[in-house]
């Protein structure tokens, strides 16, 4: 195991140079309680503890407008070109959660046919994750799906010891950064520091609904006709608040977009939401998921049943964010406890 | 006037290969500032003189013109009878018409009139003559005419009018989009203006304005009017949850929502 030690005064001097190799974005305060990831160059602007961003980092890997190619229809033949220069970049301080987050969209878009975009930019992007050792607020539930605690996704990750941070290195990469930063290596005393404070989350991180993940699979098989769906789409503003902010929400809407001039253009892609009246309907006028209590069952199904069956993973990273964001109460919690309450 | 078959089912800038289309601006009940937001487009503005031929616009230019308008632009709410005339003209002129700003789309703010008997806000405004001054209930520009595109908002938001140029002069639709403003708001990252402790319109009105309000530290006020199908239950969790007045949001959207035209 591979640890080094970078101690809290020494972290202005880490941002500082490692802003002086690429850009280094981190959770900055923005006012009334909210964060942002948004590019630092000293430790001053970064905010060590924060509840989640308002936008998970998955905006530096899909950005919510991304333009796809350029078209230019001059000439007997149109031409295309998708020209993509992603910029280095280091993220630092993200949570376990969205460390979670970013592993789902890897998966996500590392299949075939492969989302060069996402992964030209995820190439470029190093990550500093960062250790909560207690909850952001009453709004997560990362421990029912066991992300309160590291599981790979990053290049270094940081946890806070008091005085100073263990830093783990899970990458070459991370290897070599640490190297250049003269970080020492971890002594066997941090390391049962280390211990200690992991055991101590043992206590603080509790199963948040009281319902084994375990039984999640079948709760949700059993539960498509639950009245909760009901309830949830009396509520429902249908914002897609809860899908933009969601740390593993990837679905797109395309467009071409002409200059002018009327010869040349680009295309875009924009972040969409499956809570959005237009998302299912297609030409002819039908709608398959009209009704909001549809489409907020879809948003759960997306999270809990599908994704298990298909990568057999959680897709909720127990960020909270879609609780924290839902201008009309909707709590991810209670719905699961509601649900729960069902099965038996 | 020549209309034949063809140049109906033509694109407005089809003509282009040889002449630029014409294009005019028209106003009516309204305050003109849209037709500021299209003269403070800046180097824009260079670019849409290139692809068009204004013909006719009050604000910017004094000439007129007599032929048939390939894409006219109608600005503010039809609100006597003389207006009504005088639109059903230009549409007959016009190729294309596309009504931009909320008086032109959804009655905006002159659509207040509409919550008072009509005499009582005659007197109110003209005095004891009132009798002399013509006056009907504000409507919308579609209410009189055919309405080829919509530019919802107060005023409008530029890059949005310019897009809509661009399929009226392809000739393709243009769909305004019919999710909550929040959609872009969230994109944009923005504080919400509820956990500023402040009512905003955002969750009922339609987006296409890139949340251009709530960007600058504002509220959205509503001025693209209400989604096709707004979310009736939520105002009480919303006002329950940030404990907020009722009425602080069901007034909010009398200033633009009275004419209650959200369906487009």
């Amino acid at each position: 195991m591979n640890y080094h030690i970078l101690k809290k005064d020494g972290l202005d001097g880490f941002i500082k140079k490692l802003a002086g190799q690429m850009k280094v974005c981190a959770p900055v305060a923005k006012g009334h309680g909210a964060f942002a990831f948004e590019e630092v160059s000293s430790a001053a602007e970064i905010s060590l503890k924060y509840i989640p961003t308002i936008l998970p980092p998955k905006k530096y890997f899909m950005p919510p407008r991304e333009k796809m190619l350029e078209f230019d229809l001059n000439g007997d033949k149109p031409k295309d070109a998708a020209n993509l220069e992603p910029e280095k970049l280091a993220l630092f301080g993200v949570h376990t959660c969205d460390l979670a987050g970013i592993q789902c969209l890897n998966m996500v878009f590392s299949e075939r046919p492969r989302d060069y975009n996402y992964l030209l930019r995820k190439e470029n992007i190093f990550i500093i994750g960062l250790e909560c050792n207690e909850y952001c607020d009453g709004n997560a539930s990362c421990a029912l799906v066991g992300n309160h605690y590291p599981n790979g996704g990053y290049d270094l990750f940081f946890t806070d010891l008091g005085d100073r941070f263990i830093v783990h290195v899970n990458t070459q990469k991370g290897e070599e950064l640490a190297e250049s930063q003269g970080l020492p290596k971890a002594s066997p005393a941090d390391l049962s520091a280390l211990e200690k404070a992991r055991d101590a989350k043992k206590h603080v991180f509790q199963n948040e609904i009281g319902v084994g993940p375990k039984l999640l699979p079948e709760i949700f098989a059993r539960g498509m006709e639950s009245k909760v769906w009901q309830e949830l789409g009396k509520r429902c503003v249908s914002c897609g608040n809860c899908t933009n902010v969601c740390p593993t929400c990837y679905c797109f809407d395309m467009s071409d977009t002409i200059n002018l001039d009327m010869k040349t253009g680009c295309r875009t892609r924009t972040w969409d939401s499956c809570q959005f009246e237009t998302f299912a309907s297609v030409a002819g006028g039908e709608n398959f998921r009209e009704e909001r209590a549809h489409r907020q069952r879809h948003r759960y199904y997306r999270k809990f049943k599908y994704p298990l069956d298909k990568f057999y993973r959680s897709f909720c990273t127990g960020c909270g964010r879609c609780t924290r964001t839902c201008m009309a109460k909707i709590s991810l919690k209670d719905t699961l406890k509601t649900l729960a309450a069902e099965y038996k | 006037m020549k209309t034949t078959d063809k140049t109906e089912h033509t694109p407005a800038g089809a003509a282009g290969a040889r002449t630029k289309p014409k294009v005019a601006f028209f106003d009516f009940a309204s305050c003109e500032g849209c037709q500021l937001q299209i003269t403070n487009l800046g180097e824009t503005l260079l670019d849409v003189l290139g692809a068009v031929d204004v013909v006719e616009f009050r604000e910017a230019i004094s000439e007129k013109y007599d032929g048939v308008y390939d894409v006219a632009i109608v600005e503010g709410s039809i609100g006597d009878s003389h207006a009504e005339e005088r639109l059903k003209k230009i549409r007959e002129r016009s190729k294309v018409l596309i009504a931009y700003g909320a008086c032109a789309c959804t009655g905006g703010v002159n659509g207040m009139k509409n919550g008072f008997q009509l005499d009582e806000i005659r007197q109110y405004v003209y005095g004891k003559d009132y009798k002399l001054f013509d006056s009907t209930p504000t409507r919308p520009v579609h209410e009189v005419v055919k309405v080829d595109y919509f530019v919802n908002g107060c005023p409008i938001y530029p890059p949005e009018l310019i897009e809509v140029l661009k399929h009226a002069l392809r000739g393709l639709p243009y769909t305004v989009p019919d999710n909550p403003v929040c959609a872009e708001c969230k994109l944009n990252e923005n504080v919400c203006m509820y956990e500023r402790g402040v009512a905003c319109l955002g969750p009922w009105t339609k987006a296409g304005c890139n949340s251009w309000c709530v960007n600058n530290g504002n509220i959205c006020y509503g001025c693209r009017g209400e989604v096709k199908n707004p979310a009736r239950n939520a105002a009480a969790d919303v006002i329950s949850k940030y404990n907020l007045k009722p009425e602080l949001i069901a007034k909010k959207f009398e200033m633009y929502n009275k004419c209650k035209e959200g369906a487009k």
